[in-house]
């Protein structure tokens, strides 16, 4: 878990050219590229099938690419997915954890195979006060956690492996409001702490509350990448909208006006 | 990191709602079968005692050599608590006598029908059929269940190598499983112990043994279970393939094999080989009698001779006719003989072969050695029988010599003379007799190697089809797609 050699690379995820085209000759990434830095938060907007689990799928080595590579710290992850994955975390759509242990058994063992095995109960009560769930369901069972309660445990989980990258998959799909907006200032704290977190999403709103870059992908193609600084005072929605709308009539440059 | 995933493992284990019934049944299951166990074996040893010292005293109240007969027990062995195995369908004594070749009878289950029907639940039965029930409902979703749960995912988003979590897996079912058992395990064996049942240190090596192969089947099944576990992706389907799998293995291969073998090694039965039997000797009679009246037809005419000749020869000839009957009584008598023989290679070769393609299911590999080790096994009554058929000629020789000395051949004697008329003795020594040198009959002893020795290829093939069901499940596993 030594993460010093890499500490100086300050690209932390990296697409090069990644492709993947499933087994039944669905194209489902076409030579996507981007990179998250650290202390950036890179948010990929999408909609159902774009290909945006596909993207971190491949980042985990779950999947093998058909071309091209999924980067982290400058490893490429399928390659040498051991090494890889000491560098990051993930937290998918609808956490999943182990429901017959408590939220701290829960904890402990994801921070033991994460390589982090001297914490002590204490810290487990700290990070889960931090992700915003009280100490009297420290001890619950995970089986009688709602769906934000659980969604708070695994961003719990992906702090405690204090990974260099950290990749979202729609964590806050399904959240209140209210959750949501906790959820995202968790990942600003997040990112100022000098973490690369990339995040899939549908979820304009939320996205345009902290996120660094913005990339629209649309049917395996990133068709739109900006800082958020460009887009500062638009109505993302509309441009979303008018973004996949011009892509789906090939004239982007209807869209107007983000290119200048 | 192995250790985290093997706690984990064994905490999933011992926390899923549905382990603390099935353990509960399980020791329940074990205790009741060994309770009930030590119980019939003690009835068998209290009635072994009871019969051996009648048979004494009938002995000493015998007051002819003559007439002495005994009976010899087959004595009941404290492992028949645990593998039942066919204890109760042999025959538990049999009549020593100078007429009578060994035939054991009064089995149990002749004495008891009730039992036959539903047969004892001993220890080996619950390990065979109901322990690897256990391990396959504990393990067919051991992968599969935590790629639907998501957790496999969470946990392969870290850097584990997949072999380490298979080998975790499988570590941790099996302590998960094992442990446990162990509890009621040791229960039992406190049990037999405070029930009174005394082993020799050679029954505890095999009991010891016995235990062992329990686990090593129970350990093949929870490997099996992890193996379907990761050939497949949903839980539904391991489910219903893990249990075809026990089905084929536990029900369907050991009765297949003994119907195959029939099949394939055909052995006539009895009234077959009575029929052959009797249709040789019904030939073989018409030839002789055929024979014997163109004998008496080519010879010459018996009035041809004066009278003096006429009664000698008559004699001959009939003394002629007499050992060629003879002949002929031997040559049926060696022609069953064969017959029987060829029997009992037909079987022996029958049995070998069910045997042989019984062991393609580790279930019955496993009941095999179990009634191997426990002595309760098919060559049980062989073995009795041997014993008892040579001590049969011992007792038999040592009576016969005993008869000698004392010049009582039995029966009543009939004297006829001119000068005293008719006289009758017995051979009756009025005194009683002494029997205390008469040879006492020992039971075949069956020693830990004679027991251990037959179950080499059983541990053998436990052992391969727990390492090909590893290596099958290792291999599925790192081609496992975890999303
Ligand atoms: N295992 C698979 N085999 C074949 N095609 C797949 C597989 N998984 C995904 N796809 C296809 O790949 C494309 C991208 O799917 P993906 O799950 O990456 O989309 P997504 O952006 O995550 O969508 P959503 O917002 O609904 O989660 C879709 O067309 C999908 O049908
Ligand atoms: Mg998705």
């Amino acid at each position: 878990m030594n993460e010093q050699p890499t500490r100086e690379t300050t690209l932390r995820l990296e697409a090069v050219n990644l492709t993947k085209r499933y087994e039944d000759g669905v194209l489902a990434l076409d030579h996507i590229n981007f990179a998250v830095q650290s202390g950036e938060l890179f948010v990929m907007l999408g909609g159902n099938g774009a290909g945006k689990t596909t993207a971190i799928n491949l980042f985990l080595n779950f999947l093998e690419p058909t071309e091209g590579e999924a980067r982290i710290n400058g490893i490429a992850s399928h390659r040498e997915p051991l090494k890889a994955k000491q560098h990051v975390a993930f937290v998918s759509e609808n956490v999943m954890l182990y429901g017959n242990f408590t939220a701290i058994q829960n904890l402990d063992f994801f921070a033991r195979i994460g390589g982090k095995t001297d914490f002590r109960r204490n810290d487990y009560r700290d990070v889960l006060l931090r992700v915003g769930l009280p100490e009297d369901v420290h001890d619950k069972r995970l089986k009688s956690f709602s769906k934000g309660m659980r969604q708070k445990c695994g961003i719990a989980i992906a702090i405690l492996k204090d990974a260099s990258a950290i990749l979202l998959d729609e964590p806050t799909a399904g959240l209140d409001p209210k959750a949501g907006h906790e959820f995202v200032r968790l990942l600003d704290s997040l990112r100022s702490e000098g973490k690369a977190v990339f995040m899939s999403t549908h979820d304009i709103f939320r996205a345009r509350e902290i996120a660094d870059t913005f990339a629209i992908l649309d049917r395996g193609r990133i068709i739109m990448q900006e800082p958020a600084s460009n887009l500062a005072g638009k109505d993302l929605e509309t441009l979303y909208i008018q973004y996949m709308a011009g892509h789906n009539n090939s004239s982007v440059a209807a869209a107007g006006g983000i290119h200048a | 990191m192995l250790s985290t995933l093997v706690q984990k493992e064994l905490r999933a284990m011992l926390l899923s709602p549905k382990f603390v019934a099935t353990f509960a049944v399980c020791s329940i299951l074990m205790l009741l079968s060994v309770f009930t166990g030590v119980q019939e074996y003690g009835a068998a040893v209290r009635q072994y005692e009871t019969s051996t010292q009648l048979s004494e005293q009938q002995m000493r109240q015998e007051t002819t050599w003559a007439r002495m007969t005994t009976t010899v027990l087959r004595q009941p062995d404290p492992m028949q608590i645990f593998v039942g195995g066919l204890t109760y369908d042999i025959g538990r004594w049999s009549g020593i006598s100078t007429r009578n070749s060994i035939k054991l009878s009064g089995s149990t289950y002749s004495d008891d029908p009730i039992f036959a029907v539903f047969r004892h639940i001993d220890f080996a039965f619950i390990v065979q059929f109901i322990l690897t029930l256990f391990a396959i409902l504990f393990t067919y979703d051991a992968v599969n269940g935590e790629r639907e749960s998501g957790t496999l995912k969470l946990v392969f988003a870290n850097a584990i190598p997949r072999a380490r979590y298979l080998l975790a897996k499988c570590i941790g079912s099996w302590l998960g499983l094992v442990i446990p058992i162990c509890i009621p395990i040791i229960l039992c064996m406190l049990l037999v112990g405070v029930m009174g049942v005394s082993l020799s240190a050679v029954h505890w090596g095999r009991l010891v043994t016995f235990l062992g192969i329990s686990l090593l089947l129970f350990t093949f099944f929870i490997v099996l279970g992890v193996f379907i576990s990761s050939l497949t992706r949903r839980s539904s389907v391991s489910f219903l393939a893990a249990l075809v799998v026990w089905i084929g293995f536990v029900l369907i291969i050991p009765r297949t094999a003994v119907m195959a073998a029939d099949q394939i090694v055909r052995v006539p039965r009895v009234a077959e080989i009575e029929g052959q039997r009797d249709g040789y000797a019904k030939d073989r009679w018409a030839t002789f009698m055929e024979e014997s009246q163109e004998r008496w037809g080519s010879r010459c005419s018996l009035e041809e001779l004066d009278e003096s000749e006429r009664d000698t020869e008559l004699w001959n000839r009939m003394q002629e006719e007499d050992s060629l009957r003879r002949i002929v009584e031997k040559e049926i008598e060696s022609y069953e003989t064969r017959l029987q023989e060829d029997l009992r290679r037909r079987k022996a070769a029958q049995q070998h072969l069910a045997f042989i393609l019984a062991r393609f299911s580790p279930a019955s590999a496993y009941q095999l050695a179990a009634m191997f080790l426990a002595g309760t096994d098919i060559s049980l009554k062989a073995r009795y029988v041997d014993a008892m058929t040579a001590y049969r000629t011992q007792f038999n020789d040592y009576v016969e010599k005993k008869q000698a000395e004392t010049g009582s051949t039995g029966g009543v004697m009939i004297t006829m003379s001119s000068e005293s008329g008719i006289s009758i003795t017995t051979g009756r020594d009025d005194v009683g007799i002494d029997v205390s040198e008469v040879p006492r009959f020992s039971p075949p002893e069956y020693t830990y190697v004679a027991a251990v020795a037959p179950i080499i290829p059983d541990f053998g093939i436990l052992a391969l089809a727990t390492m090909v069901a590893f290596m099958g499940a290792f291999i599925a596993f790192l081609r496992y797609d975890v999303r």
